[in-house]
């Protein structure tokens, strides 16, 4: 009996130390912003956050726009940020991984950046806190833009038009890569993909979705499993989940959040992406090794292709029937496509109506 | 005061009837949205997903931290009966009724990152017919009153290694939980066996504490110090102790998905001599001359497509002077079951279950042997969004005894709700 006191005495002393210690302070501020995001309930988007320090403006964002298209950020003048992210391909590209210059292609397809602006960190890894940050990111990767900031820069600033456009937005004084990327950043934020059937039917239209879509998004929050990690407005939960996809050179996998946090537990984890326009940018997955909804289905129904003891816990075989998986496909590939015009009729500026 | 009193109950009932989102939903799921399946292969089987949403202290597993507090959503109550036409026959004589067949409240959620609790109320249950005797304690044969579970959860003391549970549970040294399968009115035999003089029934839920993990390759292990006696203080000074380690291959958690395997075993003391009076304010007394009793078993659930079949054998044994039927011998009897489940159509709407029991015990007790042989058929209306309605029809064929045997016959049909 006395040593059954003396161990509850210490499991409750050690317990309540647990609690009243609260959580552990991040090393990594950026980490924080993801782990503090809880589970929402589906339903629409929300207002876009627009950070304090880059106010949303028209002229802003139309030189935003302009630079998005604009190849000649890259080094030689054939990559603009839409030939990776192309609103004509879901905001993504056509994979399976993205070309960048000279036709390199990187290890990892573009993330879309439709709805990029609800996710706290941006890249597949996390490793941009921000879009101003992530805009900066591929001007200098050598195998994106192949660019330097500073040659970018005496490259914008040789054009009048677009020197008129800054000095407009931002006011006198040298162009900086900051500016570039408020611009960008604040042109993406406009892209926001409402208005689908599914958020039509969350309104109330009931008849948005057909029988099928209605079984499929029932699954999608049942069974599927789906909502455990594409959750809320977005459908997706920004956070980091190593989900079972076999590395293409095993000898050099790719090892995701886990080069940028150096936490074990991260290895082979990648951002969750958004579930919205999904249908709009095949192949998935952060390697594009799925080619259509229908075999991403397939991948997870069968619980991932690695047995990685790092496999997120939420990854488990699912049973799902044919039908099921039918369901599951039918809502993915027309409930979730945005309907929003403002965002579906945008179209890619020729070169010749870009600043002179 | 009684005014004041009904109306914050009112309230409370409207506030958990009326949520924010205009649907009232179980607790669990009314938080996320999610619907029911997310947890459960048709409600109330947990599926892989929802075992490690349980075993993680009921948060997502890897999002702890950033999950909502009770103190940040809508009350974490939920509800769930079942109710319908029971028909029974026995030899030659039959019964049928309607009734209410169980009912429980129910109350979890998370207070703090890794702490989280679960309490479940059952209240009593009386059957409509006043002139009724129940079997054997007291005159309600539907269900007594009583706190099935009340307990806090520490998760994540060694991450995924060491959870904590105190309180009243379920113990995990049942490989199939009985509170959460799919037959309404056939239970797991074996649990249910009651020895001679010994109050330790496998089945009941225990008073304790009990620590879980997982861990690497899909080892689960769980161990507990408990009362040994059920629901009630306990009986003597000494605690019994619980081993549970189940080893699953393949991805899953060896509910829905993986093919799982395991051991168990109870090590438990009662006492031959009851103390007469009552030493401790808290309703423990201090039994003497403790005699011990062991169950061990192995257990194993297989899965394939959307088939799962779960089989267990269990071996019990109470020292010979526990028996009161031959105190020569150790009391020894052996029991276990299949059960066979399938789940499918869009969202797991339909279930269907075999069951098969059965109990062993010596041969100077074999009155209670027992063969029983159960089907069952759910369908689930509707998605919801967390509100379930199972219409629910089981049939059993139940015989004990040797000479003579006693054949009983139960078909139910019965809506099975929670919210």
């Amino acid at each position: 009996m006395r040593m059954i006191t003396i161990v509850a005495v210490v499991a409750l002393l050690f317990l309540s130390q647990k609690v009243l210690a609260g959580d552990d302070p991040a090393k990594d501020p950026t980490s924080i912003n993801v782990h503090v995001l809880g589970p929402e309930k589906l339903g629409g988007l929300p207002t876009v956050p627009v950070p304090p320090g880059n106010p949303q403006t028209t002229a802003k964002i139309l030189l935003g726009k302009q630079l998005y298209f604009d190849t000649r950020l890259s080094k030689d003048n054939t990559v603009s940020c839409a030939t990776c992210h192309d609103p004509a391909k879901g905001w993504s590209d056509a994979g399976p991984t993205s070309a960048g210059i000279k036709g390199q292609r990187g290890g990892r397809r573009a993330p879309p950046v439709s709805n990029a602006a609800y996710l706290p960190l941006q890249f597949w890894d996390g490793r941009a806190p921000s879009l101003e940050e992530q805009a900066k990111g591929p001007i200098q990767n050598p195998i994106e833009m192949g660019n330097t900031h500073d040659a970018m820069l005496r490259t914008v600033s040789d054009i009048p038009g677009y020197l008129e456009e800054f000095k407009a937005v931002f006011g006198t004084g040298p162009m900086t890569v900051d500016q570039v990327a408020l611009a960008i950043a604040a042109f993406e934020r406009t892209v926001v993909t409402t208005d689908s059937p599914f958020d039509r039917y969350v309104r109330g239209s009931k008849d948005a979705l057909t029988d099928q879509e209605t079984w499929g998004l029932e699954i999608f929050n049942g069974k599927g499993h789906c909502t455990a990690c594409h959750w809320g407005g977005n459908f997706t939960d920004g956070r980091f989940h190593n989900i079972g996809v076999k590395p293409t050179d095993p000898a050099k996998p790719d090892l995701g959040r886990f080069e940028i946090t150096k936490d074990p537990n991260d290895k082979g984890a990648f951002k969750t992406p958004t579930v919205r326009d999904a249908s709009l940018r095949a192949p998935y997955l952060h390697d594009g090794s799925e080619s259509s909804l229908e075999s991403l289905v397939e991948f997870y129904n069968r619980g991932g292709d690695t047995d990685d003891p790092k496999l997120d816990p939420l990854i488990v075989p699912l049973a799902l029937s044919t039908a099921e998986k039918s369901a599951l496909v039918a809502f993915m590939k027309r409930a979730m496509v945005s309907l929003n015009p403002e965002v579906a009729k945008v179209r890619p500026i020729p070169p010749s109506a870009l600043p002179k | 005061m009684k005014k004041v009193l009904s109306t914050f109950v009112l309230s409370l009932l409207l506030w958990s009837l009326f949520p924010s989102t205009g649907t009232a939903i179980p607790a669990f799921a009314r938080k996320y949205g999610f619907n029911c399946n997310m947890c459960h292969a048709g409600f109330t089987k947990l599926n892989d997903f929802g075992q490690r949403y349980r075993d993680n202290g009921y948060q997502i597993p890897g999002q702890q931290g950033g999950e909502k507090t009770v103190f940040d959503q809508g009350p974490p109550l939920a509800l769930r009966t079942s109710a319908g036409l029971s028909m029974y026959k026995q030899d030659t004589r039959t019964t049928n009724s309607f009734g209410i067949f169980g009912l429980d409240l129910l109350a979890a959620g998370v207070f703090h990152k890794d702490v989280s609790f679960l309490l479940i109320y059952t209240p009593r249950v009386d059957e409509p017919a006043g002139d009724f005797n129940g079997p054997g304690t007291g005159n309600n044969p539907a269900q007594l009153g009583g706190i099935e579970s009340a307990n806090i959860v520490f998760s994540n003391i060694v991450e995924n290694a060491l959870n904590l549970r105190v309180g009243r549970f379920e113990p995990a040294y049942h490989p199939f939980s009985s509170k959460r399968k799919y037959t309404l009115f056939e239970p797991y035999e074996v649990y249910a066996f009651a020895t001679p003089t010994n109050s330790f029934v496998f089945d009941d839920n225990q008073m304790g504490v009990e620590v879980t993990g997982h861990l690497a390759g899909g080892f689960k292990y769980a161990s507990g110090l408990v009362n040994g006696n059920g629901a009630n203080p306990d009986n003597n000074n000494a605690k019994d102790i619980y081993l549970n380690a189940t080893q699953t291959f393949g991805k899953g958690d060896g509910q829905t998905a993986g093919q799982r395997v395991g051991l168990f075993g109870y090590y438990g003391w009662q006492p031959v001599d009851l103390a007469t009076s009552l030493p401790s304010p808290t309703g423990e007394t201090s039994g003497t001359n403790n005699q011990p009793f062991y169950r061990t078993g192995i257990d194993g659930s297989f899965s394939y497509e959307s088939l799962n079949l779960g089989v267990l054998f269990m071996t019990g044994t109470d020292n010979k002077q526990l028996n009161t039927l031959d105190s020569t011998k150790d009391y020894m009897f052996t029991g276990g079951f299949a059960e066979l489940n399938w789940a499918g159509f869009m969202n797991d709407r339909i279930i269907v279950s075999l069951l098969y029991n059965w109990v062993r015990p010596p041969s100077y007790d074999a009155s209670r042997k027992i063969d029983a042989y159960t089907a069952m058929v759910r369908y689930y209306l509707g998605d919801w969004s967390a509100v379930n309605v199972g219409l629910h029809a089981e049939y059993t064929f139940r015989r004990t005894g040797e000479s003579p045997k006693v054949d009983e016959h139960l078909v139910a049909f019965v809506v099975d709700f929670a919210f």
